[in-house]
């Protein structure tokens, strides 16, 4: 009954020797094979949108591809280690206000400032992550959402330090003095770097074991695997690359506001999260993509956009649970069906 | 027999185990002995106390009073994951592999310990994973369904690999809690002389619970008894059989 094509054994092609036909079928059956014949075309033609796009749109796709890696990193999250995160946005504007005010009140020069941000994050994702890894479930995203909380009240509330409500602005010139164009082949490249390395991370034995622990955390102590060490872990890879995000959109517009780390930003991420579609990797970067697109198309034609919104999720969680990329899935299984 | 200090020649020693849930006692002062190589079966009624005590030696259960030596090492205070790394596996009653993978998926994670832990991120520590890994899913008759997921899988085969994926920790003690629950009289034998037949080849200990007598007797060499929370008898299986009081509670009772 081995209708799997998976499970077809591969045969050896010139000098392969058996382990290299094992590490071919590992990367198939793990899905651990990049696609590189797709990556390079869509990396070149997101290039190309930088430069030829007018330049208020060149903004929106910066701020697309931001969104993408802020997204990504939460799904890292919650589709490889099954924890849900209402804090997420705590990185993001730990990772804003780390650049900021290394700059503003450190006097560091910004291009040195760009490491302080996601590194501030990271270790926000230290303090906070251990807290939150010792519950699970919707205890855990309680504290998650707790963790966030105190974080805006602290930048909302701390004017000496972080201006308050009124942010941070004016202390450098946006986008580090590149042109739209510039900074948006520079954000591509980054996020394209750093997609890659949470590719990397998934398909690791580290991103099998956050797998695991995720799945069944019994089963996985059970194979030695210490679950709250990995999931620490993971809340740590995912707070540092959300810092990245922030770091990114602070440079993009030369400030830093507390909504920042508010709570709509990391609900923001939650939705592109399902509606790119959990358990699968790109995910994150279609659901920012769609989100985006919508949010910046709908309001310029209707004030419902969070009409549109409702109804979109509502389609989403009855009609296809996995999001876009679970419908791209349903499709390219119904193609091959029909042909084979 | 009954002996009030731990042994230090067993694999196994437990003293004087309780555990309760609440006001239900479920295990009430049990002490077990199990020397290294020997394969021990553990019977009793739905509800004896089986699955907790498996659970107890596992460090799966909070609250467990006694004393328990493991190698000579005390172990009631470590977590799952210690005990596992110190040599003990196990396999779950109700089938829990990791459902959402392909079963390769399921033995890699399986190996991710014994070959240098998740901390290892580079591509060579999958390429040491990958042939134990192989090997072992074609050990427990797997790896032609390597590529599928674990979802997809009859109890059996899941039973199977569950029961592959606890020797890849390399255990000295392998903890298995109904391996053939759910299996036809055919498939249960199958496994069983596998696991009973790798347990002797690699000198590994091997304490299992089980329904089927005719599979005790035949895997078994020794036999513990539980009822209520408590050992009624430990011997070899005849002697379990000839057992007065066992028949009365158990073995008459069933079918």
């Amino acid at each position: 009954m081995s209708a799997n094509p998976l499970n077809k054994p591969l045969e050896r092609t010139g000098q392969d020797d058996a382990a290299a036909v094992r590490a071919r079928q590992w990367r198939r059956i793990g899905g651990a094979a990049l696609a590189w014949q797709w990556l390079a075309p869509c990396l070149i033609g997101v290039l190309a949108l930088c430069w030829l796009l007018p330049t208020s749109y060149t903004t929106l796709l910066t701020q697309i591809m931001i969104m993408a890696l802020f997204a990504s990193s939460l799904n890292l999250l919650m589709s490889d280690g099954h924890m849900v995160s209402f804090g997420h946005a705590a990185y993001f504007g730990l990772g804003a206000y780390g650049f900021t005010l290394s700059v503003a009140k450190g006097g560091l020069a910004p291009e040195l400032a760009l490491l302080v941000g996601p590194l501030v994050a990271g270790i926000g994702g230290v303090l906070f992550g251990a807290l939150c890894v010792r519950l699970t479930e919707i205890y855990m995203a309680m504290l998650t959402l707790a963790c966030a909380q105190i974080t805006y009240t602290v930048l909302f509330q701390w004017y000496d330090f972080t201006g308050g409500d009124t942010g941070i602005t004016g202390f450098m010139t946006p986008r580090l003095g590149l042109s739209e164009q510039g900074y948006a082949s520079a954000v591509l490249i980054v996020v394209a770097l750093c997609l890659l390395a949470m590719w990397w991370i998934v398909k690791s034995p580290l991103g099998l074991s956050i797998r695991a622990v995720g799945q069944d955390r019994y089963r996985a102590e059970a194979l030695g695997l210490g679950a709250r060490r990995v999931q620490l872990v993971a809340f740590v890879i995912a707070a540092f690359f959300a810092g990245i995000a922030g770091t990114l959109h602070a440079v993009l517009h030369g400030s830093a506001f507390p909504d920042y780390a508010g709570l709509s930003v990391t609900l923001d991420g939650l939705i592109m999260v399902v509606i790119g579609g959990l358990n699968s990797f790109a995910g994150g970067v279609w659901g920012a993509v769609i989100y985006e697109l919508l949010r910046a198309g709908v309001s310029k034609i209707s004030h419902e956009w969070e009409l549109v919104l409702g109804l979109l999720l509502l389609a989403i969680c009855l009609l296809a649970p996995r999001g876009f990329m679970g419908v791209v899935r349903r499709l390219r299984r119904m193609l091959a069906g029909g042909q084979g | 027999m009954e002996t009030t200090t731990t042994n230090n020649d067993a694999l196994l020693s437990a003293r004087h185990i309780r555990k309760a849930y609440g006001s239900f006692i479920a295990l009430r002062d049990i002490s077990f002995d199990l020397p290294r190589g020997e394969r021990h079966a553990l019977i009793g009624p739905n509800g004896a106390g089986k699955s907790t005590f498996i659970a107890c030696i596992a460090g799966q259960l909070p609250g467990v009073q006694g004393e328990m030596l493991f190698a000579g090492e005390s172990i009631l205070s470590l977590t799952p994951a210690q005990l596992a790394r110190k040599g003990i596996g196990r396999t779950f009653q109700i089938s829990r592999a990791f459902l959402e993978m392909t079963v390769l998926e399921n033995m890699m994670a399986a190996f991710v310990i014994t070959s240098g832990g998740w901390a290892g991120l580079r591509a060579r520590a999958f390429k040491q994973m990958l042939e134990p890994a192989f090997a072992m899913l074609e050990t427990v008759g797997m790896a032609e369904r390597a590529g599928d997921r674990v979802a997809d899988l009859s109890l059996g085969d899941r039973k199977r690999l569950e029961f592959g994926m606890a020797l890849a920790g390399d255990p000295d003690l392998l903890l298995l809690d109904e391996p053939t629950a759910g299996m036809s009289i055919k498939e249960r034998h199958f496994l069983m002389e596998m696991v009973a037949e790798r347990v002797d080849a690699e000198g590994r200990t091997l304490l299992f619970v089980e329904h089927d007598i005719d599979v005790v007797m035949k895997i078994a060499a020794r036999v513990s008894v539980l009822v209520r929370g408590a050992i009624l008898a430990v011997g070899t299986p005849q002697e379990i059989k000839a057992n007065d009081e066992v028949q009365a509670v158990y073995l008459g009772g069933g079918h």
